[in-house]
């Protein structure tokens, strides 16, 4: 195993005697690609402002590259900031300078000659795909072309981390995508590391590998959304934040379906596969081998951080439901049970 | 008009501007260091002085509190220091200084206030030093808006130096009571006036566009 780039080792926090953080506890390799969520006051920022070095725990130690954050004083924190790259929801531009100036803002605080700042600036405007921008103000910009010139400037100084924080909330869902393909595009190329924090699970679906999910001030997840989704609905603190991108029952199977089985009942699944073959044609062989009706009630194959992933509802009914059940459990990733669908002939 | 009459107007006129511009000048160069200083100093600030920076908030508004036509009064002595006269137009600099320093501070503080805390974020994160932060944050983000609170204090500078005639400073104001005045020439009363009102007009025009071009 490969040395941590980011360790958090037992972080705990708290804002006039209420706990912000408890015990937090976690490590990042180099290359990752992390998305932590949860929903506001869960701890995310105060983690976030720990993770880039501008504020300290009260407990609990942060290692960037073996360095403990928590044991520095103030000039070499200041030293340890510039190799980490911070892009903000709002943007925080400053609207004084050109494009290319606050770009360069980060290599003039590091002190590197003018001719490199140039050369750096004009390198970084035509990774985010601005060549051209690098006179014009922030105030000309748009939202998408804004969150561009935080990128880049985040990027200046040659990061070993980059933090988003809440990068793409601010932003139209066409922006999101396409700030969301470059920050993909930009851990690719440069195997930079990247954390991206954010209340969105779409955004974590799309972009993130990892999960780590917090929930008042505890971390309550740390895995592959892909588990999560297969786990069969086990990890209940984790559902509201899932229940975003996952398929919903339709209002009407909800409002007939009960608990208990019934004869001649539709049994309502929720079926999770991912990997090979992504869903195996069960419902024609369900038709087939059962007799059966099968159908799709909601859902249908998305694609999680590059993986296409199958997340569906399905409705059974049939004389031998039972034994398709037990023959799509052996078929597929996960299988959770919602409930029934009593018969009224 | 008579020559003569238009060329004590005029030379009125250059007087109240080398005071106006001389004081507003020195509030510049003192007020906004303390500005700055109040807001650093400041809760949240980059550096943690509560207690200096609130001395220099009192020391600030108790200046602000006197009425200048007293402060006048009150600072002949330091004026007879500084300037070696309390009369003319050079010694009225001091006193119209001592109260445009304060208020321009004042002002200065509010339009420093405006600026969006996450710049400050924005560039500690970064690694930037606090004088980073002061120096390409602060004051170029206040900008604009530290151009109006100049062009107020210019302003209000026009006004106070047209009081420091009362006491010998020449300018407009001394030239509107000696002549307009105690000898009842309203010819002259109406041109000081007249004069005084371009002067603002162009303070003010030249303020907000500066202002506006500033703001890209």
């Amino acid at each position: 195993m490969k040395a941590p780039i980011l360790e958090s080792r037992h972080v705990t926090h708290r804002f006039g005697g209420q706990a912000a953080l408890k015990n937090i506890s976690f490590s990042i390799e180099k290359g990752e690609v992390v998305g932590v969520i949860g929903r506001s006051g869960a701890g995310k920022s105060t983690l976030l402002r720990f993770l880039c070095a501008l504020e300290t725990p009260e407990e609990g130690q942060i290692l960037l590259d073996g360095i403990d954050l928590t044991k520095q004083p103030e000039n070499r924190l200041i030293e340890i900031r510039r190799h980490i790259g911070l892009v903000f929801q709002h943007f925080n531009l400053l609207t004084s300078r050109t494009v290319a100036s606050n770009i360069a803002l980060p290599l003039q605080i590091a002190g590197r000659p003018r001719r490199e700042q140039q050369e750096r600036v004009n390198e970084l405007l035509e990774l985010v795909g601005l060549a051209g921008f690098g006179e014009k103000y922030p105030s000309q910009l748009s939202g998408g072309q804004k969150q561009r010139v935080g990128i880049a400037r985040a990027l200046a100084a040659n990061p070993t981390l980059l933090l988003c924080d809440e990068a793409t909330s601010a932003l139209d869902p066409e922006s999101t995508t396409s700030i969301l393909n470059l920050l993909t595009d930009i851990n690719r190329k440069l195997g930079l590391t990247i954390i991206i924090i954010t209340h969105e699970m779409d955004v974590v679906r799309r972009f993130a590998r990892r999960i780590l999910a917090l929930d008042h001030g505890k971390l309550i997840e740390d895995g592959t959304l892909i588990d999560f989704l297969s786990d069969g609905g086990q990890k209940k603190t984790l559902q509201p934040l899932l229940a975003d991108i996952r398929p919903k029952l339709p209002n009407d199977v909800a409002q007939q379906m009960c608990e208990t089985d019934s004869p001649g009942a539709a049994i309502i699944m929720r079926v999770v596969h991912s990997g090979e073959g992504v869903m195996p044609p069960f419902f024609g062989a369900l038709a087939q081998r059962f007799t059966l009706d099968a159908a799709l009630l909601q859902g249908g194959v998305t694609t999680i951080s590059g993986q296409p992933v199958g997340d569906m509802i399905v409705s059974l009914r049939g004389e031998r439901r039972d034994e398709a059940v037990e023959f799509v459990k052996e078929l597929v990733k996960s299988m959770e049970v919602l409930g029934y669908v009593p018969h009224h002939p | 008009m008579s020559p003569i009459i238009l060329n004590v107007i005029l030379h009125a006129t250059l007087q109240t501007l080398e005071m106006v511009f001389a004081s507003t000048a020195f509030s510049v160069l003192v007020g906004l260091p303390l500005a700055v200083f109040m807001i650093v100093t400041g809760p949240n600030g980059l550096y943690r002085l509560p207690i200096i920076g609130r001395l220099v908030g009192i020391i600030v508004d108790a200046l602000r509190a006197i009425p200048f036509i007293i402060l006048l009064v009150v600072l002949i002595p330091v004026t007879r220091f500084i300037a070696g006269t309390s009369l003319g137009t050079e010694a009225a600099i001091v006193p119209l200084s001592i109260a445009g320093i304060p208020y321009f501070a004042r002002l200065a503080e509010v339009s420093l206030r405006e600026v969006d805390m996450g710049l400050v974020d924005a560039v500690k994160a970064m690694g930037g030093t606090r004088l980073t932060i002061i120096r390409s944050v602060l004051i170029p983000e206040a900008l604009p808006s530290l151009i109006g609170s100049l062009t107020v204090t210019l302003i209000t500078m026009v006004s106070a130096s047209a009081m420091a005639g009362a006491i010998g400073a020449g300018g407009l104001g001394d030239l509107a009571i000696r002549y307009g005045y105690q000898r009842f020439n309203t010819t002259v009363m109406m041109d000081v006036v007249i004069v005084l009102i371009i002067m603002v007009f162009i303070i003010q025009m030249v303020g907000n566009s500066l202002t506006r071009w500033l703001r890209h």
